[in-house]
């Protein structure tokens, strides 16, 4: 047990090291926070919903970071591995490869979770100084978006196996849009007769075999304090079971590929 | 023999894209690595070495076969523990710099905290590489990456050492330098297996080797039992014979490069003797005739080199 945690936590810095060592990571960063500090300019809208406002710009910018940098880093870290070897010296170690996928995984996230870090210091010092209101709140919105951008990075780590970084990119930017798009035209296809059967059937098929990943976005009710649905822990933690199960899937399917793939 | 690689009836092909036939790499490869000593694997190039090194190594996964390492199941991550494996043209993270790579590969092997660092040290050194050790390899030439890849190899001490194309990108003084560091851990009690196309590095440093041609095997044993030729003879002479009273020879038997031998086929053996004798001159001795690597090369793998096709 010991040792398994030595070798994922080994990887998962590797990846960590990676990251902090390519410019994309600061660029996507910087460009985040600079649009967060300059959401206050944009054309306000009634007094009293400001606040409001700024709080769900903010986080919507965070989201798309969040998921930009999910989806790069686990779409480019493998087939980068494997395109210039260096995966042979890791693999050629007493390491299996589900344990080193997994490290790679793990790395991701906290890179992510670093990354949410910045930006919610970022969105409460603006919040804070614009406003003078304290919102530690929007760490619940913060904590979905970490669970749904964890989910994108299996997606894209399970499409990274076989596929090239920039087909992973697309692939896992289609499931995304899918994804939250399932709840009503997934729906509304699989339930109108008007439809060919068969289209019914695969709308159904992805209805059911897709996450929902309009659930994990959060951001608006907590930008507007909660006032008519409040988000509380089971509901968060219904949140990080959808997004854990799925992971897991995903990622298993994604190792056991891994496992099966030449080198 | 205490054997810690056996590979039994190893077959291996690469699926072709556009319905295109596979690419057929291994066809019932058979290898076995006596504990001790430098085994060569020889072969053209697409004759299926890398192939062979990398099913060992578990990056690549036979059709079918076997291949035991240590005793267990090749597959067994475990039973990598015990070996260390340079691939061919290594490359690293280069932001790294060599002392924090070995750090991390120290760590996927298991090792302490303190035995890397000291590890690390004593390899860098050993590699040519201790003045630079902690600096990023962004400048590095091919041939230190070379260097920093065979310290990698080395550094958590393995029993069996696999070197897929050693020397590639080294200069002449770091191709001696490497000869003389597998030549001490075969003294170490080490257990080398190294693949090249260059035959002079694996007849200066191999005891045995396996030639492979076309993903089969075309010839394994002692090197010194390979290249003693079965249908060839040198007759050694004390000295060379005075100018002009060479004794005439019946083809194909030919003078030696220095004169103080003859190399003759079997059917003309005693012809040769009693013209040498005649012509007063004293046999030393008569032993089968060691062919060179190239000879016994050629003449297993033919001028057409497989290359995979």
């Amino acid at each position: 047990m010991k040792r398994f945690a030595s070798d994922l936590l080994t990887v998962a810095w590797g990846v960590v090291q990676d990251a902090l060592h390519r410019k994309v990571f600061y660029a996507v960063l910087a460009f985040t926070a600079i649009l967060i500090l300059l959401v206050p300019m944009l054309p306000s809208a009634e007094v009293g919903v400001q606040l409001d406002l700024a709080r769900e710009a903010a986080l919507g910018l965070v989201s798309i970071m969040a998921f930009v940098l999910a989806v790069i880093l686990a779409s480019t870290i493998l087939p980068g591995e494997m395109g210039k070897r260096t995966i042979y010296n890791a693999l050629s170690r007493p390491v299996s490869r589900k344990r080193y996928f997994l490290g790679k995984y793990l790395g991701i996230l906290a890179v992510l979770a670093a990354s949410l870090l910045v930006a919610y210091g970022v969105v409460l010092a603006l919040v804070g100084v614009k406003f003078g209101v304290f919102s530690p709140g929007l760490a619940k919105a913060l904590l979905a978006i970490f669970l749904e951008g964890a989910l994108l990075a299996a997606v894209a780590m399970l499409a990274s196996v076989h596929l090239s970084p920039v087909v992973c990119v697309l692939l896992t930017g289609l499931f995304y849009v899918v994804c939250h798009v399932k709840g009503d035209f997934l729906y509304r296809t699989m339930t109108d007769p008007g439809h060919p059967a068969v289209l019914r059937g695969l709308a159904g098929l992805f209805y059911y075999l897709l996450p929902n990943l309009e659930r994990l976005n959060i951001n608006e009710t907590v930008a507007h304090g909660e006032r008519v649905f409040r988000v509380g822990a089971p509901e968060l933690l219904l949140l990080l079971g959808l997004a854990a199960a799925f992971a897991a899937v995903f990622l298993s399917l994604g190792a056991f590929l891994l496992e099966r793939k030449d080198l | 023999m205490d054997t810690v690689l056996r590979v039994e009836d190893l077959h291996k092909s690469y699926p072709s894209r556009w319905g295109r036939p596979p690419r057929v790499a291994l066809r019932g490869l058979e290898l076995e690595v006596p504990r001790g000593g430098v085994v060569g694997l020889l072969g053209p190039n697409g004759a299926g070495k890398t192939t062979t090194l990398k099913a060992v190594m578990g990056l690549v996964r036979p059709d079918r076969g076997r291949i035991s390492l240590f005793g267990s199941q090749g597959s067994d991550p475990r039973a990598r523990s015990r070996v260390g494996f340079l691939p061919e043209q290594p490359y690293f993270e280069l932001y790294l710099t060599p002392r924090k790579i070995l750090r991390y590969y120290g760590r996927l092997s298991g090792m302490s905290e303190e035995s890397i660092k000291a590890r690390s040290a004593h390899l860098l050194n050993l590699v040519g590489l201790g003045e630079v050790g902690d600096l990023t390899m962004e400048k590095f030439s091919k041939g230190m990456l070379q260097r920093v890849g065979l310290a990698q190899a080395l550094l958590a001490e393995p029993e069996l050492l696999i070197l897929d194309e050693p020397s590639t990108g080294l200069d002449p003084l770091g191709k001696i330098e490497v000869r003389d560091l597998l030549n001490d851990l075969r003294r170490s009690g080490v257990t080398v297996l190294l693949s090249s196309h260059q035959l002079s590095e694996i007849e200066e440093i191999c005891d045995r080797v396996a030639v492979i041609s076309e993903g089969r095997n075309v010839a394994s044993g002692a090197l010194d039992e390979l290249l003693r030729s079965r249908d060839e003879f040198l007759v050694r002479l004390a000295a060379p014979p005075p100018a002009g009273r060479e004794p005439d020879l019946p083809p194909p038997a030919a003078w030696a490069d220095d004169r103080t031998g003859v190399v003759v086929p079997r059917e003309a053996l005693g012809t040769v003797l009693r013209r040498l004798l005649d012509a007063g001159l004293e046999v030393e001795g008569v032993g089968p005739r060691r062919m060179s690597l190239e000879e016994f090369f050629l003449e297993r793998v033919g001028r057409s080199g497989g290359d995979g096709k």
